[in-house]
Formats: structure tokens, sequence, C-alpha cells
């Protein structure tokens, strides 16, 4: 305010200065008198020159008709409760509307003064529109900062999460954590693609499931179908996508999702599937975050899924499918540990070939290829779970066989002789292939709850060697 | 469903319940709208405690709650925190309950009624919305713009850090004496949950719950109310089967500071 524009007022020094009327309508603040409901009572000069409203427009109106539709609602929802318990309320900030529509920011003080019925508030009003300006800044560079420093924390939580993780479904736990969390999701899961294609829940939970019918996951995913990231934001738009979509967001009391393709060059393996209790407006971060945590999920997944592969490798027979030697040693000394330690008889089964290498010889390899594959599926089909069929090498084959006592041993034996002895696809009449099959059981005392592996192996193999001098396709047994 | 693994003790922690009156008497429920606590209640209570077991709680964020319990995901709609009551009424064991919920909580209490009727005997809704933004024809009395303004006064006043419309919780280690006067002052809030429950509030649309609602109910609207005008109070009467209407002459969206007598009259009456 210019020295011109202060406002005439006559000084009387007796009073010192000034009449308290003087004071109330041109102090250097605005002056509001409310009864308990919010209705203007009094109102001073200096409020009125700052809005532009005529007294009598005020006197018996409503404070709501002084305040921006958002300070009306924080009036209501919070100052009233606030003033109403304590009587007071200091520095709280509203934006009030002048009579040509324009905003007036203000900090204000109020006091509840008197009982009962003659209970007024008393508030002061301060026009604080700069530092409005300046906080609005603020608090605009604030939500900025901590909305990119929040995108960041996550996908550096996401990653040290990730290599924490060691298997596949690790990852899809993990990821189900992080979207929820990032997203404020009401649910979140991660659906993994076996290697048909068909998707399964691997981690989380997929509220609309229950809702949809039986056959969604084998119809598969939009996200996949489309190749990129599938929003629903409102039920209007689930509606128009397909009916019996926003029918079970409706039942799940869900109003937005969004499926996100967990791909990166190291391939696709599934979707993170996300669910909103809100409609929700999906802005150009939330598409960035989704699909950066997406792709580092799924960066995880190949490394886990190739390192997977190669132990695989390690541990088995390429032509046939079988446990190699090594995982066979493995089995055997898991095996003698655990019937040492439950005192239960264990069968290890050496199983040689009679007539592979005529078979190899005259029909050649392709068909000797063939022929240990089927002897492979027939040993494996015709075993308990818990038993371990492994190629020892050529045309040799061991099954090892926990808790199995002397007669069960020379069961499974005889089937398995019986089995391969069928005929084989590819190979002609002419050219017979029979197994020869040594057992060597044993079965822990006091004194031994242990064996040598290599002895079992060795024992098996004399046994398997004596069928051969008895004239092959029979079963002997030795006791070690 | 509510979870049943959660125990009475945890749930009693989190959402500050407190149990008063006649043990013996029927159940009712308090629930406090956004932008305060059970607090609210305190005029009201006193009316209650002598015919009936008084149950009040805090929200997650507000008052006396655990804020260690705030899940961003969970408490992103209202069924989240129909699920917590649905908790204390399990965990409390309470049946044939009077629910009286304020602003936002007279949708938490719909919510929850229509997922599990079983506990809930009448349903009291004080200044209820079913959805505060204007849509076609129906008129909640605000526009978008308008939320937004009201987050805007959130951080206006949570930035200017006054005593009272300030919340609390952020470290006071270094400075007890701030400590000291926020743990005494009224309705507290923390402002990061403030926020979002305000979006919550104010942004969700709960219209077709209430045509689900099987729960007699009571609609109490309040005179003079810009939260919650006449013609959404009528809206929600309209909808909710069955349901009774009762105009306060209490003014304004809080009648349980500027009416509290008024206001336990006609939950007693309707009780009655």
């Amino acid at each position: 305010m210019t020295i011109a524009e202060r406002p005439e007022v006559e000084l009387d020094p007796a009073d010192g200065g000034a009449s308290y009327e003087e004071l109330y309508e041109q102090a250097p603040c605005g002056f509001l008198s409310l009864s308990l409901d919010g209705t203007i009572v009094r109102v001073n000069q200096t409020l009125l020159d700052w809005t532009g409203h005529e007294r009598s427009a005020l006197l018996g109106a409503s404070i709501r008709t002084l305040l921006a539709p958002g300070s009306q609602i924080f009036y209501e929802t919070r100052f009233v409760p606030v003033l109403g318990l304590e009587g007071r309320a200091r520095e709280v900030a509203f934006e009030l509307r002048r009579a040509d529509g324009s905003s007036l920011h203000v900090l204000t003080n109020s006091d509840v003064v008197g009982t009962d019925d003659q209970a007024q508030v008393r508030m002061a009003v301060f026009d604080s529109t700069q530092r409005h300006t300046y906080e609005r800044d603020l608090v605009d560079a604030r939500r900025r900062a901590e909305a990119s420093e929040a995108r960041v924390r996550v996908l550096q939580d996401a990653t040290s999460v990730f290599a924490g993780c060691v298997t596949v479904d690790d990852v899809a736990e993990a990821l189900v954590q992080i979207a929820r969390d990032a997203f404020a999701a009401t649910e979140a899961s991660v659906m993994l693609m076996h290697e048909s294609g068909q998707l399964y829940i691997a981690a989380g939970t997929h509220p609309l499931l229950p809702f949809l019918p039986a056959n969604t996951l084998e119809r598969g995913s939009e996200a996949i179908r489309r190749d990129e990231v599938f929003l629903l934001s409102s039920l209007e738009e689930a509606d128009a996508f397909r009916t019996d979509v926003g029918q079970s967001m409706r039942q799940a009391r869900i109003e937005a999702i969004s499926a996100t393709p967990i791909q990166s060059e190291g391939g696709l393996f599934g979707v993170l599937h996300c669910s909103f209790g809100r409609s929700r407006e999906f802005d150009a971060a939330f598409l960035q975050l989704n699909q950066a945590l997406a792709r580092q999920a799924s960066q995880i997944i190949a490394r886990l899924t190739l390192q997977a592969e190669l132990a695989h490798q390690a541990m088995h027979d390429q032509l046939t499918g079988l446990a190699n030697r090594t995982l066979l040693q493995e089995s055997v000394d898991e095996a003698i540990a655990d019937s040492g330690r439950l005192g239960v008889p264990l069968a290890v089964l050496f199983v040689d070939l009679d007539g592979f290498k005529a078979v190899n010889d005259h029909l050649g390899h392709v068909i000797g290829d063939s022929t240990l594959t089927s002897v492979a599926a027939r040993l494996r089909d015709h075993v308990r779970a818990t038993d371990v069929v492994g190629r020892f090498g050529g045309d040799e084959f061991v099954v090892v066989c926990p808790h199995t006592d002397e007669a069960s041993a020379e069961a499974v034996a005889e089937r398995l002789r019986a089995e391969i002895g069928r005929p084989i696809g590819g190979v002609p009449s002419q050219y017979p292939v029979t197994a020869s099959i040594g057992i060597a059981l044993w079965e822990p005392s006091a004194d031994a709850d242990s064996v040598d592996p290599d002895t079992l192996f060795r024992v098996a193999d004399e046994a398997m060697y004596r069928c051969k001098n008895a004239g092959k396709d029979c079963v002997t047994l030795v006791r070690v | 469903m509510a979870s049943t693994t959660i125990g009475r003790a945890d749930v009693s922690r989190r959402n500050n319940v407190r149990v008063s009156g006649n043990s013996n008497g029927r159940p009712i429920v308090f629930a406090h709208g956004f932008g305060c606590s059970q607090e609210v209640w305190r005029d009201v209570l006193p009316h209650f405690e002598e015919r009936f077991k008084v149950v009040a709680f805090d929200h997650v964020g507000a008052g006396g709650s655990d804020v260690d319990a705030y899940d961003r995901g969970k408490y992103d709609s209202l069924s989240g925190y129909a699920d917590d009551l649905l908790e204390i009424l399990e965990t409390e064991n309470l049946r044939d309950v009077v629910y009286v919920g304020h602003s936002v909580s007279s949708m938490i209490g719909v919510v929850a009624a229509n997922q599990d009727p079983s506990r809930f005997g009448s349903l009291v809704l004080v200044g209820p919305s079913p959805r505060y933004v204007n849509d076609g024809d129906y008129l909640g009395g605000f526009e978008q713009e308008d939320i937004d303004d009201l987050l805007d006064s959130l951080d206006a006043n949570y930035l200017g850090w006054s005593a009272s419309m300030a919340p609390v919780i952020m470290g006071n280690a270094e400075r007890p004496e701030l400590g000291e006067t926020l743990t005494t002052s009224f309705c507290r809030i923390d402002p990061a949950i403030a926020g979002q429950f305000a979006r919550v509030t104010f942004l969700s649309d709960n219209r077709r719950d209430l045509g689900a609602v099987t729960v007699p109910t009571l609609v109490l609207q309040c005179t003079d109310d810009v939260i919650a005008p006449l013609a959404v109070g009528r809206f929600v009467h309209e909808h909710i089967p069955g349901s009774r209407f009762h105009l306060l002459a209490a003014t304004g969206h809080v009648p349980n500071i500027s009416g509290p007598d008024e206001l336990a009259e006609a939950i007693l009456d309707y009780l009655r």
C-alpha cells in the first residue's frame, strides 16, 4: 500500500492516537465474528476492502460464501471439529473468494469466546498471498522431487531384492510385493507361462479370477496378445472392453486394472497384473515404472531359467534325459544316508541290455539311439516316483530304489525285465533286445549304518554278470 | 471377507479401539469421518453409555491408531477400511450392532454391511454422500478441481505447520516440548495418509452399493451441509431400500460438534 492510499483516519492524541472502532475497522488484518454455525455477524472494513464484498452481502451470510470450494471442505471436515474440540485454531490457511471471483490466500487465527448460545468464533485474517505463492512453489517442487525420488527408490530396492532371488518363484513373490507398494495396488499377481504357453499364478492374488470363466488363464492374457501394457482405468472402460470383465470387477470391488508383459530381450515370461480399488488415471510415470519393473524381473527370470537349464544339463544324460553318473552318485549317497537313518533296506539295480550291440551294428546309430530312448522311457514309467533311474553309460542303466526289501526289489526287477523284453518300434524281431538285471541289496544293521556307494555299484554289476553267464534275460540278487 | 488370522489385541492396537458404557448392553459402534478422529464423538458418547456397550475407534492414520499398519494398497479404497471395521466387530465379538458412521464412514459402513451383514442390526448414516463429485444429472456438490483444491489446502496447512491443524508423528525426538503440545492436540492425522484418505473419501463412487443394503438404515441429514447437501441425503435415502430419513436442525457437516444432543436424541429415537 503506498502512502497515497493510506486510509484517512482522524488520530486523537488523547485516545492513544485512534478510536477503538477505528483500530478495529482499519486494522492491518481482517476481523470476522461468526456464530457457532458459521454465520457472519461482524466483519471489519479491512476484510471488505480486501475481498471487495459489501458489508450487507456478508452480514448474515455463511462463512462458506467467502471460501473457495477446496477450503469449504477443509473448513467443514477439519477446522470445525478441531475448533469445536479445542476452542481455538492457529495459523489455518484458507483460500477466500473475492466478489470478483478471484482468490485471496489468507492465514487465520480463531478463538471460541463465550459459552452456549452466546458463544462466538472470532477470527483474525492475514493476507498471505506472497507466502502462499512461495509455499505453492515449494510444495510443487517437493511433490516433483518426492515423486521422482520414490520412483528411483522403487527401482533400487527392486534391484537389490531381485538380486537375492534364488528361484523364479522368489522373483514372482518379490515383484508382487514391490508392485503393490509402488502403485498402491489393492492386489497384485504375477502370472508366468509354462513351456506350453499356458499361464499360471506364480505369486500374489488375482481377485477377478473367481468371477471369470474357468478357462480364463488358458485363454491367455490381453497384455501378451497386444504385446504391450493393457489398462482398464474405470468400470466404464471395462464394460466397453468385455461385459464379463466389467462384471467380475464389480463383484471383486475392483475399478481399474493394469497388465504388463514380463518381457525383455531375454524372452517373454508372463504378466504382472495389478488391481485397483478405485478408478485411476494411469500417467506416463506409472507406465514407465511399471514397464521398468517388469523388465527388471524378466531379466532376472531369464538368468535363473538359464542357470536352471545348465544345472539340469550338468546332471542329466542328453540322449535319454535320465540322471547321469554324477546325479546317480548323489542319489545313492542320499539313499544310503536315509536308509541308515531310518533302518530300512535299499536296492540298487544294474540293468544291462542283451542284444543291443547287434541292433547298433546292423541297424545303425539312429535305431540304436531310439532303442535306448524307448528303454529309458519304460524304466521311468515302471518305477515309483521316489526311485531314481539313470544311464550309467552305453547300454547300462541303474535304478536306485530306496526303502525296498528283497521281495520288492525282485518284483521291480522282474517287471522291468519284462517291459524291456517287449518289442521295440523300428527293431525287427530277429534282433531281440532283453535285459540282464543285477540287484545289490543292502540293509543297515547295528554294526553298519552305512556302506560305500561304489560297493553297491560293484556288487550290482557283479550280480548282472552272473545273469549274463546264466543265459541273459534274467534277474540276480546279491545281498551286500 | 475379514481375515480371521488377526487377533483382538492386534486389531485393538491398530484401530485404537475404545470400549465403554454398559458391557451387557447392545453394542453401538461409532466411526469418525475424514479430518478427525474418534474424539469427534466426545459429546455424543455419554448419551449412550448407560444403555449401550459403546465402541469407538480410529481409522488407521488418525488419532491414536497404529500408523505403521498403513498399507497404501489396502487403504486406496473404502474396502480396506471396511475390512478393518469387520475385523473390529469380529474380534470384539459384537452382534446386532448399531453402526453409526459419520461422513465417509457412513459409506465404509455400507460397504462392510454389504460384505457381511450378519453382525449388523442397524446402520445410522450421519451426513452420508455416495459420491462427492458431480456426474451428469447427479449433483454431488463438487467438481474434480475442487478436490484438487482441497489437496492443495491440506498441503498449505501441513506445510504451514500450524499448531492445531498440523499433524504429528514426524520425528520430534530433538524437540520433546513440541511433541508434548502436539500429542495433546485434537484429531491428529498423519499428513501423508490424510492426502490419500482425502482422495479415497472424495473421489470414490459408492452409489451402486446403496441398493444392496439389507440392514435397516437411518439417514441423518444436517441443515445447510455443503459437503453432503440435502439432495444427496435424499438420494441416499431413496436408494437404500426401506431406509428412514431424518433432517437435523444442526447445521454444517459435523453435527457431532454442532449439535451432539440432538444427534444422540435422533439416534436413540430411531432405536426405540
